[in-house]
């Protein structure tokens, strides 16, 4: 299994393709942090403007920016709680789409168990978007070291809670495309199956929640779910939301596995 | 212990029966030959065996396993049909992380990959990727891999398909020299392929069994096949046909002659004396019927 979670990194690293989305993605996060991160924290340190943003945060339902002792992480966990998952529905698609249509799960099978190769890809892509996670707040302090200095060690005593809770947030994400990439052919299909399939839950449970509802539980059922709530939270509370994203993550890897054992190849 | 034992066998895709309850038991030794024509369930047959499908009902074992069990891992290999390896790769990292799967350690697994190179005669190929190989040699790659380890046993799934005549010699000179150690289970429509190497016979046809064991039946008594490149046929037949005990000649394909004859009475000294007196040359006397004449003559 070991083996198997290492040869994920190997296929993100060692493939041009791999690295052709590292590159994106690193362009993209630079336009991120230079653009949007790092004007919009001007803009809310400054005392005029920093009331305004407050104000419609608070009344969003969010846990103001004031709160947060470095502005710009406050403002990294706002946008990468809702950016990050996205992006683990892109990069982690292709677990065994491409390798199922191709033929070559078959040399894997002969080798190593289902659950082996299933677990191990599993445990693979979510070290990398631990990685990801990583990667992303070290830049964002980089930022700060340019811009702020004094502010560095504030945004490292906010380290823990924030890598903590993306950590947590992805996990489910990692495991829906388990689950979709064993039934799809490509890795984009499996993408495309996650966000169509999200988008129709959502419409199903709105209108069963308005037609029969409210039932609470169904607040509960899509992943990223209590993302709306997290970001009320501050400190190690935001941990009162964890067996969210893990009863998401277990329910999704039971069934992908389940699947994967059942599954032509 | 017999190499593969099947029980009620079977498997549906819709109402379509694949493989119907196939009862089978195999020994091991020389390689087996698994024919049939298309949709007889050879390829469903191998793809069970290896675990990639799920049987409808019934059981199959190999070597004493159950299939699916990890004592099979190592023991079992397989060149699946229309598997292709990751194009974005070279073949020795793909072959490397196989071995490594398989339990070898770095430095054994660098050794294991061009030694199985080396025995597909592609000991330069592995810093290539898939791509930059011919069809002929991604296919001994293919090979190559399954003869990593030490398999007690190789299911090969038509490993000389869409293959040219040089490719198809170094495939069927490699299980040749491998079936000392290993028995080789080959799937093929090449009947002519298959009787230069295999020793027994499986028939399979629309997913039943239609006939199983040695190559060489006794039910080839009685007959003898034989290829002329020059001889004028008609004349050819009506010599043979003068010969004592000869009791019927059937032309089966150009230059080539099925002669029935009384069984036990030995009829091919005077056959070659027939052929030296009229100065006919042969290019090859087999002692029966050829196979494809047994199972679809």
């Amino acid at each position: 299994m070991i083996n198997i979670a290492l040869n994920e990194w190997a296929r993100l690293f060692l493939a041009s393709r791999g690295w052709l989305a590292i590159v994106a993605f690193s362009l993209v996060w630079v336009v991120f942090l230079m653009y949007v991160i790092a004007p919009a924290a001007r803009y809310v340190s400054s005392p005029e403007m920093g009331g305004l943003v407050d104000l419609i945060l608070g009344r969003l339902g969010s846990r103001t920016l004031s709160e947060w002792q470095s502005v710009e992480i406050g403002l990294y966990w706002l946008f990468s709680l809702f950016l990050l998952p996205f992006f683990t529905m892109v990069s982690a698609a292709d677990q065994f789409a491409s390798d199922k249509a191709r033929g070559t799960m078959r040399f894997l099978v002969l080798r190593a168990s289902r659950t082996q190769i299933f677990f191990g890809r599993f445990i693979g892509q979510y070290l990398i978007q631990l990685f990801i996670i990583l990667l992303t707040f070290v830049s964002v302090v980089v930022l700060i070291a340019f811009n702020a200095p004094e502010n560095v060690d504030a945004a490292l005593q906010e380290a823990p809670v924030v890598l903590v809770n993306l950590a947590l947030v992805l996990l489910p994400y990692v495991a829906l495309m388990a689950l979709l990439s064993v039934f799809a052919k490509t890795a984009r299909q499996a993408t495309l199956l996650a966000i169509v399939g999200w988008i129709m839950l959502w419409f199903l449970i709105s209108y069963i929640q308005s037609k029969y509802g409210p039932y609470s539980f169904l607040d509960w059922v899509l992943p990223g779910s209590q993302l709306t709530s997290l970001v009320r939270l501050a400190g190690w509370d935001t941990l009162s939301l964890a067996p969210i994203p893990i009863a998401h993550t277990v329910v999704l890897i039971v069934v992908g596995w389940f699947a994967m054992q059942r599954s032509d190849i | 212990m017999s190499l593969i034992n099947t029980q009620g066998l079977s498997k549906n895709y819709g109402s379509v029966k694949a493989l119907d309850s196939l009862d089978l038991s195999v020994e091991p030794g020389e390689p087996i030959a698994l024919i049939g024509p298309n949709g007889a369930g050879k390829t469903t047959l191998l793809s069970l065996l290896c675990g990639f499908i799920q049987p409808s009902a019934g059981s199959a074992q190999m070597l004493g396993h159950e299939v699916g069990s990890s004592t099979l891992r190592g023991k079992v290999a397989a060149l699946p049909q229309d598997a292709h390896l990751d194009p974005r790769f070279s073949i020795n990292r793909q072959l490397k992380f196989f071995a490594r799967l398989q339990g070898f350690s770095g430095s054994s697994a660098n050794e294991e990959v061009q030694r199985v190179l080396d025995a597909v005669l592609l000991s330069d190929a592995g810093v290539k990727k898939p791509g930059e190989l011919s069809h002929g040699m991604r296919k001994r790659v293919s090979i190559a891999q399954a003869l990593m380890g030490n398999p007690e046993l190789v299911l090969l799934d038509e490993p000389t398909a869409g293959i040219d005549p040089p490719n198809v010699k170094i495939i069927r000179d490699l299980i040749r020299s491998e079936s000392t150690n290993k028995t080789f289970v080959i799937s093929s429509h090449n009947l002519d392929e298959l009787e230069k190497l295999c020793g027994t016979v499986v028939y399979l046809n629309e997913g039943k069994l239609v006939e199983t064991g040695p190559l060489v039946a006794t039910s080839n008594d009685g007959y003898l096949t034989i290829r002329l490149p020059v001889a004028p046929e008609d004349q050819f037949m009506r010599e043979c046909k003068k010969l004592s005990g000869v009791l019927d000649v059937q032309r089966q394909a150009q230059g080539d002659y099925l002669i029935q004859h009384t069984q036990g009475q030995a009829v091919d000294q005077a056959l070659l004396t027939m052929l030296a007196k009229n100065s006919w040359q042969y290019r090859h006397l087999i002692k029966g019927r050829s196979l494809e004449d047994r199972l679809y003559g």
